[in-house]
């Protein structure tokens, strides 16, 4: 029972120290919301874009040109064994020859086509490192893969993924500073009660507890209000954004579906995590016990 | 209950205590005097741990100051009370909370933080006061309610740095004697003054400080700088 008196009491301390701080919250709470915010929509394009990008990952293919010589199922069951190699549909020169004429109303002429096999594969990564495996075989007569376009995802994804994460540290470390400065005042204030308990015996947990809880406040308000705008927005929007992905690209749309609890988990993890560091720090720092 | 062997401390090589040697026994009341800078207020820092000696030992109740873990503090501190010069009381708030403040800190349930803060006004005859705020109280009243702070965890040790220093001559006889009273009740108190006549009223044991080094100690002593035990 005495521990829960102790947190209980811990609590109310810290509930006096953001009354003392007054129109400083909603400062420091403002800005740690609008970098969660900001942290939110990054992590959410960051979550598109990988989305998007395995999407289009997965639709990447090889296409082999055989020699004439050589018969494509055997061949496509070579390929197929290989690492990285999800489907060989193989599609016979005369089922291509015919495919064609139909559309383009071919006259008739021998079938110029090669035996075909697309090859579809697990992940992007495996492009090149199988396209001039390939090539490179006796059989094969010529190899296409969308290479750039492999290249260009890739970086694409490095890209979001590293200045997401510079943005967040950025963002994390301006926080940071200014729940310190505004801790430090409530400090300040305090310094006649803390010198008290301190001489008195209280403990430690006691007298720092309720500066590190204020900076976990901070952190759920934050949070709080950053889930509820993402929210909002996102309710609004998400029409709108898959409308234009239709028109742009159908076949992408129905592979862009992911939930926002993870991202909702993170803005609180992240915010919790920023306010108690910056209580710690504070507190740390500025209470010599 | 309080031993030192050997202690010294200094501040950044100007030694502030030297080679000092002490004991005061469970339910004593010394005086510990001497002009300011003699190393009064160091002793006392040494004794709630706020230091650490350069050299020696110093024991609280059998345990060995120098070797408590940082995170022991607090429980050490438990054991003692401390009065201070200015109180240190919070305007804030009123005598009695004053004085419940710490107890509430430690988790004590309100029945007995009610119980244990009344008792400790009482014994220092503030009670009818409780309700008041610092602001609203003399010197006299509001070193009580820091006395008042100071026992109400019931430590066995009670420590006061210059109590009477910001009282009139009157008053700071008052206050000496009600922690005379407080000793007898088997409280060990040591008392850091520069207040002569209080220390020649009350005929106790005197300890004399000069430049970090006791020069007398002497039981029913008066105020006197001079070796002469």
């Amino acid at each position: 029972m005495r521990i829960f008196r102790i947190i209980y009491r811990v609590v109310v301390e810290s509930l006096i120290g953001l009354k003392q701080s007054g129109w400083s919250n909603w400062f420091v709470i403002s800005i740690l919301a609008t970098a969660l915010i900001l942290f939110g929509f990054i992590m959410q394009v960051t979550l598109t874009l990988k989305t998007l990008v395995n999407s289009w990952g997965s639709q990447l293919e090889i296409s082999v040109y055989l020699k004439d010589s050589c018969k494509p199922y055997p061949e496509a069951q070579k390929i197929g064994a290989m690492k990285g190699v999800e489907q060989v549909l193989v599609i016979p020169k005369e089922e291509a020859w015919q495919k064609m004429r139909k559309s383009f109303s071919v006259a008739y002429v021998d079938n110029p086509l090669p035996n075909t096999l697309h090859i579809k594969l697990k992940s992007p990564t495996y492009v090149e490192q199988l396209a001039p495996i390939i090539k490179a075989m006796q059989e094969v007569e010529n190899v296409r893969y969308p290479l750039k376009v492999a290249r260009i995802i890739n970086q694409i994804r490095r890209f979001v993924e590293i200045g997401g994460l510079f943005v967040m540290l950025a963002m994390s470390a301006a926080t940071l500073i200014v729940i310190g400065n505004t801790i430090q005042l409530v400090i300040q204030s305090k310094q006649r009660e803390i010198e008290i308990l301190s001489l008195m015996g209280v403990s430690h947990f006691y007298i720092k507890g309720p500066f590190i809880l204020q900076g976990i406040l901070y952190g759920t308000s934050s949070a709080l209000i950053a889930s509820g705008l993402i929210a909002i927005v996102n309710l609004n929007c998400e029409k709108y954004v898959k409308l234009q992905l239709a028109y742009l690209a159908p076949s992408l749309t129905n592979n862009l579906e992911f939930g926002l609890t993870p991202i909702y988990l993170m803005l609180f993890g992240l915010g919790i995590a920023v306010g108690a560091t910056g209580g710690a720090i504070t507190s740390g720092r500025f209470i010599k016990l | 209950m309080i031993l030192f062997q050997n202690v010294n401390k200094d501040y950044n090589g100007r030694p502030a205590l030297s080679n000092l040697n002490l004991h005061i026994g469970k339910g004593e009341f010394a005086f510990l005097v001497g002009p300011s800078g003699a190393g009064k207020s160091t002793m006392m820092r040494l004794l709630y741990r706020e230091e650490l000696p350069n050299s020696g030992q110093i024991f609280m109740g059998g345990v060995n100051l120098n070797k408590l873990p940082t995170y022991q503090v607090p429980r050490l501190r438990r054991r003692l009370g401390i009065i201070f010069q200015d109180y240190k009381l919070l305007p804030k708030q009123t005598v009695f909370n004053n004085v419940a403040y710490v107890l509430r800190a430690l988790g004590v349930d309100e029945k007995n933080v009610e119980k244990r803060v009344i008792s400790a006004l009482s014994v220092v005859n503030i009670e009818s006061k409780k309700n008041a705020y610092p602001t609203e109280l003399s010197g006299g009243e509001q070193q009580r309610v820091g006395i008042a702070r100071a026992i109400v965890n019931g430590p066995p040790v009670l420590l006061a740095d210059e109590p009477t220093g910001n009282l009139d001559p009157a008053t700071s006889l008052e206050i000496v004697q009600l922690l005379a009273e407080i000793s007898q009740r088997g409280t060990t108190v040591l008392i850091a003054t520069h207040d002569e006549p209080i220390v020649n009223a009350l005929r106790k044991r005197v300890i004399a400080l000069h430049a970090g080094q006791i020069v007398a100690d002497v039981d029913s002593g008066v105020y006197e700088l001079k070796g002469n035990s």
